[in-house]
């Protein structure tokens, strides 16, 4: 790789782009440095939304993640998605695309759930050539997110952390590290976090995600329908300082949305958080 | 933890989970602790329940978005009862969620309980199924191609015929009222979009009938 984040831009604090906020957006033209879309919510509308969308295309950067690009799928890539993910991405002039390491579905269904991959050799070769393959396909980088899961395989002979290092080499594509699903995982298979984000490779994070959770006791489910939590602020800190700062950070919420400027005021934090690593950092360059 | 031990391959894998998903009291080739390891706190069986749960209630919210109205009528939980069974016997094959209900008006028509013979007819089932099609229609028109986004020549324009005022129904829900079902009473509708926004239209039935002459010829 020739340049740290496959050479995309720093497009400094986002936020997910949801429907009920655009009023407020469009009004308000908020300072934030970036939006993502759902590529699924904007593939074959026109009308109202899609005029929002080409309006605040026109003011803000606009990248677009993906729920159903299947990267694990056994089933064949879907062309005709892809096309249309690729006009989309031509649209929008996003500057990169991203999507998890999952499967949604087989035999020509899709759940529509972000199923989770058994770790083995075969799974790794079967993604990284498909990656390399869709990355072809929309002429830009491909960044792959880590999911939140709830169930582990007893065929897998990676760790989780493991598989994606080798995938983002192996498949010269970026990864989207969403800091939330490192927590929600390592409770529910019980690893370490902090190892977990240490033994990415670093320079290859292109995006980070920040999301709220909720906490069943025996279990963490990845909702996104609540604040930030705290252990996962602390994550991020450590996430920032493993990856050097400059990577896009953006917020989800999908559920239970607040008016925006809550949502400012959490990216106002994660804003926080990366500057003070940064004056650390810069510190003891000079101490 | 994985233990690395020797299972299905990948495709095997997937056609097993997701059939464990999509039908849980299916048998299958493979108990849950076969395939998935269990953590601290959980059972294989029990991590793979998050999965058949979140399958459906993240499919039953969905139903309830794109049909608000049918929602209201039915109240949360019989609705999510035939959304439910209609996506047992439709599962999506679509990469995106807004398709999700296109064959929900023809499930209820195909599976109405007063089907049965001899059954009396049940007037409130032609009336969900017809608000089920309406709320199908509003969303076609919404998001079509035209002449506002440059993406089209004319206007969307759906012709509908409903059992009752379905339009006015729904619109009340969207605004976040509580009405009444609507009374019996057969009406002819114009849907179309004007600046982004859907508008409905009741027709006479002469206006209705020229209307719909006109799309057949243009068609």
């Amino acid at each position: 790789m020739s340049e740290p984040r496959l050479g995309t831009p720093r497009l400094g604090f986002g936020a997910g782009l949801r429907t009920p906020h655009l009023p407020y957006i469009r009004e308000h033209l908020p300072p934030v440095g970036f939006f993502e879309i759902i590529s699924e919510n904007f593939l074959d509308c026109h009308g109202g939304r899609r005029q929002a969308l080409e309006e605040i295309t026109d003011r803000y950067p606009v990248v677009l993640h993906g729920v159903s690009l299947s990267i694990g799928s056994t089933d064949p890539l879907d062309s005709g998605y892809l096309r249309r993910l690729k006009r989309l991405a031509d649209d929008v002039d996003a500057p990169w695309v991203s999507d998890h390491v999952c499967w949604t579905g087989v035999l020509g269904i899709n759940t529509h759930d972000l199923l989770p991959l058994p770790f083995t050799e075969e799974t790794l070769a079967h993604v990284t050539g498909r990656a390399r393959i869709v990355q072809d396909v929309l002429e830009r980088p491909l960044i792959l997110e880590n999911p939140s899961s709830y169930v582990e395989f007893r065929a897998s002979t990676l760790t989780e952390w493991e598989f994606l290092a080798r995938l983002a080499e192996e498949a010269d594509c970026g990864l989207l590290l969403d800091v939330n699903n490192v927590h929600v995982s390592a409770y529910n298979h019980d690893f370490d976090p902090e190892a977990y984000l240490r033994a990415l490779p670093h320079e290859r994070v292109v995006q980070m995600h920040l999301a709220g959770h909720t906490d069943h006791g025996t279990h963490i489910i990845d909702t996104h329908d609540a604040p930030v939590a705290e252990p996962v602020w602390e994550l991020y800190r450590t996430a920032v300082e493993l990856t050097g700062g400059g990577v896009s950070t953006l917020l989800e919420r999908d559920d239970k949305l607040p008016p925006f400027p809550e949502l400012m005021a959490e990216l106002d934090r994660a804003r926080a958080v990366a500057e003070s690593v940064a004056a650390v950092t810069t510190g003891s360059g000079h101490g | 933890m994985a233990d690395g031990i020797r299972g299905p391959g990948l495709a095997a894998t997937q056609r097993w989970m997701q059939s464990a998903i999509l039908d849980p009291y299916a048998p299958g080739p493979y108990a849950p602790g076969d395939v998935v390891t269990a953590s601290r706190r959980l059972s294989a069986r029990e991590r793979l329940r998050i999965h058949q749960q979140g399958y459906r209630l993240r499919l039953a919210e969905c139903m309830r978005g794109l049909h608000p109205g049918s929602a209201h009528l039915l109240g949360r939980e019989i609705f999510d009862g035939f959304a439910l069974a209609y996506l047992e016997e439709h599962p999506s094959r679509s990469p995106t969620l807004a398709g999700l209900s296109d064959g929900f008006a023809g499930h209820l028509s195909r599976t109405r309980p007063d089907s049965a013979p001899g059954a009396e007819r049940e007037p409130w089932i032609d009336l969900l199924i017809d608000l089920v099609r309406f709320e199908r229609v509003f969303s076609e028109v919404l998001d079509a191609p035209g002449p506002e986004d440059g993406a089209g020549d004319a206007p969307p324009l759906r012709l509908f015929l409903a059992c009752a005022p379905v339009h006015a129904y729904f619109t009340e829900v969207r605004r976040g009222r509580d009405p009444g079902p609507p009374a019996p009473r057969p009406v002819r509708l114009a849907v179309t979009r004007r600046d982004y926004t859907v508008v409905t239209r009741e027709l006479s039935r002469a206006a209705y009938d020229r209307l719909h002459s006109h799309q057949e010829d243009a068609a």
